[in-house]
């Protein structure tokens, strides 16, 4: 058994907790534990019903004691898969008499009916102890999860018996009602029908079968919290995990001081150097000849306060809200207070006419209300659809919605066409061979973006990127829409070209080749020719 | 790594976890309600019995409240925690961990007539075991879930030490295993701590009782000791 191989997350759990995670495992490795259990089952009731057919209470009740012996195969399936080992099914079942060599007398006799007994099971099955150990040992371990491993069996027990009424219940949902009109209750109450017998008996054997699992499982994981508790698995493996690291790391650290390539070594001096040759500000108060006095120097710092200071913050503070908010409004007040003056004074009236006229009275105030709740109704509409009201009454129709006002800035660039030089090209070409790059195709970029605003009614809000702008450009060449100008196929490509140069040079710093912006200038020109 | 813990993490990037609690404590609890609604209707039947065919009728609207307002009241009311709850440390919350809220709780109470088909609450047993996180067919349509209420920690006798800084290169998790390790001096045994403490002696190059005193010592600077 390796700890560290422990297929669940070992921590400290309560045994509530211990018992969820088992329902989380059983459901996970259900199918196999629910075959296991079956199997051997089935194969004892099969002969039962062959050689008894006139007992069906007994036959079920020799599975039902016989319990324990099926429980052992599960238990066993799940501890070796908890390790990390997991068993097939077939080989759980070659196991079976294997499994059930330790103690098998005393589980079927007298602890059959002990109330722990998925707790208890794993002290037998897996730790092979008997007698005296035994006894020590589930002393230990019921100090602390007994009352959950009882809780575990009765609510079991419950399970068992509501899902056998409930699978009947569903069964005679499911009859149509003009047979079930016809149903002779009498004998089906009494038991004096076998076959009907026999089929719940089969329920029944499915049903303890499906829930085993569960019940196993749990209590296994009620078993193994227990030991985590009692042991500190979840140390030990952090523990390890630590030492395993610590390992790794040093055996890494070796080689890298050693076999560092001469190539690299150069290439470090050659940045110390320039690094040197700029004058930088002293980082360091003093200097330290070997690695050894540099690593206690850091452990020295690393120990000291301010690695460690530790500042706590607790208890609730009050948000600061807007204090107007939640209060009740002094006119709601005022309103209440007119309003209850006015109902006493009318009750006063009633008193003199004949007793408390209550339906009178109450009726006052509910048909105000009424009437506030309308006229607020009216003016809540005439608001909301206040502009829909206006454009009606107004004679003629309103000004289609402003169109959207073209940017004046894209990207931190100026694309007003007022802002562009008279030659767009020369300026640019002018601007390369200056050696500005940046400056120079930044215009050209400027320049595209500003003759598609403007000549091409392109919309390009705040929100785009340079290459959802050039997605646009293309998307119009297209599937071209009525009203737009339409944009041709070299201008698309063009467009897209000059985006994919001017992000390279904006945001990598690489700049294209000299003929390639004499290129874009060309077929700018090309492009744009007819505008100016 | 299995595991029944359930993780949200907020919009500021705060990793919240709660522990999903599975059918068994809730059905226990789920039968303590039972007892207690049982308990007050049958004292209402007795008081009602003088009032004949008016206190039927008034014993029947009270049975309907009980039934389905019961849980809700609790619930919204009294920090997610019916009394059957509260027994097993457990509280109902919304998904995302925030206090569960009116319309969840009617929701996820009106929907205990789906989990009760066909019998005795057989689909909601059946959906809570299967489900990720333990939730019930009217957990799933209100969003919510059962987790354990966090209990405040109560304050422990540590075994005196002088606190030392901790060694380089320890990841929380490891000062969680060494903190830990202080914590349960009483639960582990003298002998299993020793041998838990040599695991590490790759790094402390301690051994038994020494390297157990060592690891004590870290753990305490870790829980703010100074020496």
């Amino acid at each position: 058994m390796q700890v560290k191989h422990l297929a669940v997350r070992a921590r400290l759990r309560s045994p509530w907790e211990s018992i969820d995670l088992g329902i989380a495992l059983a459901r996970k490795y259900w199918l196999p534990m629910f075959l296991v259990w079956l199997i051997p089952a089935a194969l004892l009731l099969g002969p039962l019903a062959w050689f008894f057919p006139g007992h069906p209470g007994w036959s079920l009740f020799a599975v039902w004691w016989l319990k324990p012996v099926f429980d052992r195969l599960p238990l066993f399936m799940i501890s070796r898969t908890l390790f990390g080992t997991p068993v097939s099914a077939l080989a759980a079942l070659k196991a079976f008499f294997r499994q059930n060599r330790t103690d098998w007398l005393a589980w079927i006799t007298i602890r059959r009916l002990s109330p722990t007994r998925a707790f208890d099971m794993p002290v037998t099955v897996l730790e092979q102890s008997k007698g005296g150990a035994r006894a020590a040992r589930i002393g230990v371990l019921h100090r602390k999860h007994s009352g959950a491993a009882t809780w575990l069996t009765l609510t079991g027990i419950h399970l068992e018996t509501f899902f056998l009424i409930a699978a009947f219940i569903l069964i005679y949902l499911f009859i149509p009602e003009q047979v079930t009109a016809n149903i002779e209750w009498t004998p089906l109450v009494r038991g004096e029908t076998l076959a009907l017998e026999w089929v719940s008996n089969v329920l029944c054997l499915l049903i303890m079968a499906a829930v085993a699992p569960f019940y196993i499982v749990s209590g296994f994981c009620l078993y193994i919290g227990r030991r985590i508790e009692l042991e500190g698995w979840d140390i030990e493996i952090q523990f390890r995990d630590l030492v395993e690291r610590h390992q790794r790391a040093q055996q890494s650290r070796k080689p890298t001081a050693n076999g560092a390539s001469p190539l690299a070594t150069v290439l470090l001096l050659c940045a110390l150097a320039c690094a040197s040759l700029t004058p930088t500000p002293q980082a360091w108060a003093e200097t330290l000849e070997s690695p050894q006095q540099a690593q206690q120097h850091i452990d020295k710092i690393l120990a000291a306060e301010d690695f460690h200071r530790i500042e706590e913050e607790s208890g609730w503070r009050l948000k600061d809200f807007d204090s107007e908010q939640g209060k009740i409004p002094e006119w709601l007040i005022k309103l209440f207070e007119w309003l209850f003056e006015w109902l006493s004074e009318n009750a006063d009236e009633a008193d003199d006419s004949s007793g408390i006229n209550w339906g009178a009275l109450l009726a006052k105030p509910i048909e105000l209300l009424l009437w506030i709740g309308v006229i607020t109704g009216l003016i809540y509409l005439g608001w909301r659809h206040h502009e829909a009201i206006l454009n009606s009454v107004r004679w003629q129709p309103n000004a289609k919605t402003k169109a959207a006002e073209a940017p004046e800035t894209l990207f931190g660039l100026d694309v007003r066409q007022s802002s562009l030089p008279s030659d767009v090209c020369a300026e640019v070409l002018r601007l390369w061979r200056a050696g500005d790059q940046r400056a120079g195709l930044g215009l050209l970029y400027r320049a595209t973006l500003s003759h598609l605003i403007e000549d091409f009614q392109f919309y390009f809000g705040d929100h785009l990127t340079e290459s959802e702008c050039a997605q646009l450009v293309s998307q119009r060449q297209r599937t071209p829409e009525g009203l737009q100008r339409p944009v041709s196929a070299p201008m698309s490509q063009f467009v897209q070209q000059l985006t994919m140069n001017w992000q390279q040079l904006a945001y990598a710093h690489r700049p294209p080749a000299d003929t390639q912006v004499g290129d874009l200038c060309q077929q700018w020109q090309e492009v744009f020719a007819n505008d100016r | 790594m299995l595991d029944t813990t359930y993780n949200v993490e907020t919009p500021e990037g705060i990793d919240l976890r709660a522990r999903a609690a599975g059918p068994v404590p809730r059905i226990l609890a789920f039968a303590v309600d039972v007892f207690y609604r049982t308990l007050i209707l049958a004292g209402l039947g007795i008081g009602l019995a003088f009032a004949k065919t008016a206190g039927m009728g008034i014993w029947l609207i009270c049975s309907f409240l009980l039934e389905w307002f019961y849980p809700v009241f609790f619930e919204v009311l009294r920090g997610g925690q019916t009394p059957g709850k509260k027994a097993f440390g457990l509280m109902v919350v919304n998904d995302n961990l925030t206090p569960i809220s009116w319309g969840a709780s009617i929701v996820r109470n009106l929907l205990r007539f789906a989990d009760f088909l066909p019998f005795a609450y057989a689909t909601g047993v059946i959906a809570m075991t299967l489900g990720r996180n333990f939730q019930r067919l009217g957990d799933l349509a209100a969003g919510t879930l059962v987790v354990y209420r966090d209990t405040d920690k109560v304050p422990m006798a540590l075994p005196d030490t002088t606190p030392l800084p901790p060694p380089r290169n320890f990841k929380q998790q490891d000062q969680l295993a060494l903190i830990s390790l202080l914590e349960r001096h009483d639960d582990l045994s003298e002998a299993r701590q020793q041998e838990l403490a040599n695991l590490l002696e790759p790094i402390t190059a301690k051994r038994g009782r020494a390297a157990l005193e060592y690891l004590r010592a870290v753990g305490s600077w870790l829980l703010g000791g100074r020496g």
